[in-house]
């Protein structure tokens, strides 16, 4: 309706003899503001007829509710916004869903804040948007989606808990801790890098990280690159290996197998291998360190 | 609706007119993802349309302050750097139009309250299923239908003549017949199904006048409020299929069982609680009390409700989830006839019972519910009762086309696998207060 009520506009404005103003805004307003802003003027600007303008907009993104319905999701080949390819080698495949997946383990119900508590593994099943299995658990009077760990079966009860006792915890799988209550040596996925953010790391499937140490209120974690982490000991974990571990051992088979998943060919031109190309052996990057620690300052 | 070009129409208001500018942007805004379904054309005025969306932020707060009023470009009628925006207060209708009509928000409405209630409606899906409803109807289980109800059935006088023919041909047409196409739909065969084996139950008026002192009803709206612990619980809905009686059900269950019945404890689920799956609303009618029908309905009593699998084509229950929906909606039949009756929260000398029946063309669950108590705040006390007996076929098969596998016939074409007995409980469900 807009639109057409410009269109038609536009073209009215095609056929006066008076010539369509191309200059800037102000030049307009400043000519036409002794005009009565209820007449509709003959001035018009020129205009631009782009179709299929929506496709850079990533509506479907955009609700904020959460729920456990699937979301239809549009694919983008690879193109960002200005609907260029940006990122060679994506489109087609087989057409996805989108379950909102809950990472803060540590959500609170909206009337019992700060309690540990307990959720009941209702159903496991396959995610299209990553390698892991998903979980839905139901606790309270709430239902959500997280990431299923290694041997989780539906009817399990998991425990997520913010307490950092003394003693550390004797945590089975699946439950989600800090990792100040967690023992030393444990495995662990899910990691927050910054408590209540919501997990980062260690979410792929079959993938764990080890806990090397913890140092006077916070952690260290290897991460499944060996890369080692320093993080606040208060930060959410779960306990255990991230769930579909033969994913790494799958034989894809056939090119039309990679089409399903959405991964196009590669580009078959030949480029000449530089110093990119090679297995390279480098020492470890130095530990990564996500606490604001006190400086020293000699005094 | 392009930000952008938001900014870009609303800079250039004095070459548009004022209120379809706003009315526009409005509505285009509201519409949100709605209509960005096909390719439109974006005829707008000339600037890059493939920026980045810069995020709007909230304008500043308009702060008015009594003495000191803001000099505004308004009366101008063109910007003027150093002048304040000019409020234009929002524009309502000074009539009443239903057809522009937005809504005020939850916590203005009339009927909002603070304390939230747990709404059970038609689409409900409960996790826990069954064991769900007990709970939250303070109900005990019997896993089979009461003895002297089936022993109603066996009765030849009870019986139709030639019972199993003319049931099996009432599948017959359910399931072939009642189409030109080559076989009917789910939904229209259980619902053809289900109204040929009342048309053969009615057909034994003859012998049991009682039975012409019932009525059917489709599309009545039930609402009722119970307390259970601190929550407040509503069951609203429409009633698929309901048969009422001028008089009332007998009670099933002796006094003694009645009693005995404060013994049971009820099944928890820890750790999912009761309330989960249901509609939390804030803004209801309290103490709402409608058994869809006016207080002076000649036949008050409910019988029973009759279920559907296929009414509702969105909504596809399990059948554990089906189940508890069906005794949801029974307690609630049971809950408003019983607080008009006798009013609220009490113990009743005469139970009031009501029985139900759900299909899903081919496998029936039958229910009697048995309300003891409308006392429901407690977990202890008299509980109420329900029989049910799940997961019986009628039939195993109803093929058009035979099955055959390796040139040998599994399963012929037509009915087959005819279970008489799940009728003559159908009957007896039917007979229950007419004998």
């Amino acid at each position: 309706m807009m639109a057409l009520s410009c269109l038609t506009r536009a073209l009215r404005s095609m056929t006066l003899s008076q010539p369509a103003l191309l200059s800037s805004q102000g030049v307009a307003q400043t000519k036409l503001a002794p005009h009565v802003t209820g007449v509709v003027l003959n001035q018009c600007r020129g205009f631009l007829t782009t179709a299929s303008l929506k496709q850079n907009k990533t509506q479907w993104k955009l609700r904020e509710k959460y729920t456990i319905k699937p979301i239809g999701m549009k694919k983008t080949g690879g193109r960002d916004y200005t609907g260029k390819v940006r990122t060679h080698g994506i489109g087609g495949g087989h057409k996805q869903k989108y379950r909102m997946i809950d990472f803060q383990r540590l959500r609170y119900e909206p009337t019992k804040v700060d309690q540990p508590f307990d959720e009941k593994v209702v159903e496991v099943r396959y995610d299209p948007c990553r390698s892991a299995n998903i979980a839905m658990v139901a606790g309270g009077s709430r239902m959500r989606w997280i990431i299923a760990t290694e041997n989780m079966q539906p009817g399990d009860v998991i425990k997520t808990s913010a307490v950092i006792g003394r003693m550390a915890v004797s945590a089975n799988e699946g439950d989600a801790y800090p990792l100040g209550a967690l023992p030393v040596g444990s495995l662990v996925n899910n990691l927050e890098i910054q408590p209540g953010k919501g997990s980062e790391y260690i979410r792929a499937a079959g993938t764990s990280g080890v806990l090397l140490r913890k140092v006077n209120g916070t952690a260290i974690i290897q991460l499944p690159s060996k890369q080692q982490v320093q993080v606040l000991e208060t930060c959410m974990v779960t306990v255990g290996r991230v769930s579909n571990i033969d994913h790494n051992k799958r034989i894809i088979g056939k090119a039309g197998r990679n089409r399903w998943l959405g991964i196009r060919p590669s580009s078959g031109l030949w480029q000449r291998k530089g110093g990119w190309a090679g297995r390279k052996i480098k020492p470890l990057p130095p530990m990564k360190v996500y606490v604001n620690l006190p400086s020293i300052s000699a005094s | 609706m392009f930000p952008e070009t938001a900014q870009c129409l609303k800079a250039a208001a004095p070459l548009f007119s004022q209120t379809v500018l706003l009315k526009d942007l409005s509505r285009l805004s509201t519409h949100g993802g709605g209509s960005h379904l096909q390719a439109r054309r974006h005829l707008s005025i000339s600037r890059c349309l493939t920026t980045k969306v810069r995020p709007v932020r909230t304008p500043r707060e308009r702060v008015e302050i009594p003495g000191l009023e803001a000099v505004t470009y308004g009366e101008k009628m063109h910007y003027v750097p150093g002048l304040s925006k000019p409020f234009h207060p929002q524009w309502e209708r000074s009539y009443k139009d239903p057809g522009h009509y937005r809504s005020p928000p939850a916590h203005e409405m009339p009927l909002f309250k603070d304390r939230s209630c747990f709404v059970f409606n038609q689409r409900t899906s409960a996790l826990e299923g069954v064991l769900q409803a007990l709970w939250l109807t303070k109900t005990k289980l019997i896993p089979s239908l009461p003895p002297q109800l089936l022993s109603l059935s066996e009765n030849p006088a009870n019986q139709i003549p030639d019972q199993d023919e003319r049931v099996q041909n009432a599948i017959k047409h359910a399931r072939f017949w009642d189409t030109t196409e080559e076989r009917p739909g789910k939904e229209r065969y259980s619902n053809t199904m289900m109204v040929n084996l009342l048309h053969l139950c009615a057909t034994l008026q003859s012998s049991h006048p009682a039975i012409g002192r019932r009525i059917q009803a489709e599309k009545c709206s039930l609402a009722t409020t119970w307390k259970r612990g601190e929550d407040l619980f509503q069951i609203r809905g429409q009633n698929g299929l309901l048969h009422t009686c001028m008089d009332p059900l007998p009670e099933v269950s002796g006094k003694q069982e009645v009693s005995d019945t404060a013994d049971h404890v009820l099944e928890t689920f820890y750790p999912v609680s009761p309330t989960i799956n249901l509609q939390k609303v804030n803004v209801y009618k309290e103490e709402i009390n409608c058994s869809g029908f006016r207080d002076d309905y000649p036949y008050p009593h409910a019988h029973t409700l009759f279920f559907l699998e296929g009414a509702d084509a969105n909504c596809k229950l399990r059948p554990d989830q089906f189940r508890a929906k069906m005794l949801m909606f029974t307690f609630g039949n049971a809950l408003v006839r019983a607080q008009k009756l006798y009013g609220p929260q009490r113990v009743l000398d005469r139970p009031v019972t009501v029985q139900a029946v759900g299909t899903n063309g081919r496998i029936f669950q039958f229910m009697v519910f048995q309300l003891n108590t409308t006392d429901l705040s407690g977990d202890d006390g008299i509980k109420n009762q329900v029989w049910l007996d799940e997961d019986v076929e009628l039939y195993d098969f109803a093929k058009v086309r035979p099955l055959i596998k390796r040139k040998q016939v599994k399963v012929p074409a037509g009915l087959a696998g005819y279970k008489p007995e799940v009728f003559s409980k159908f009957l007896s469900l039917y007979l229950h207060g007419a004998v």
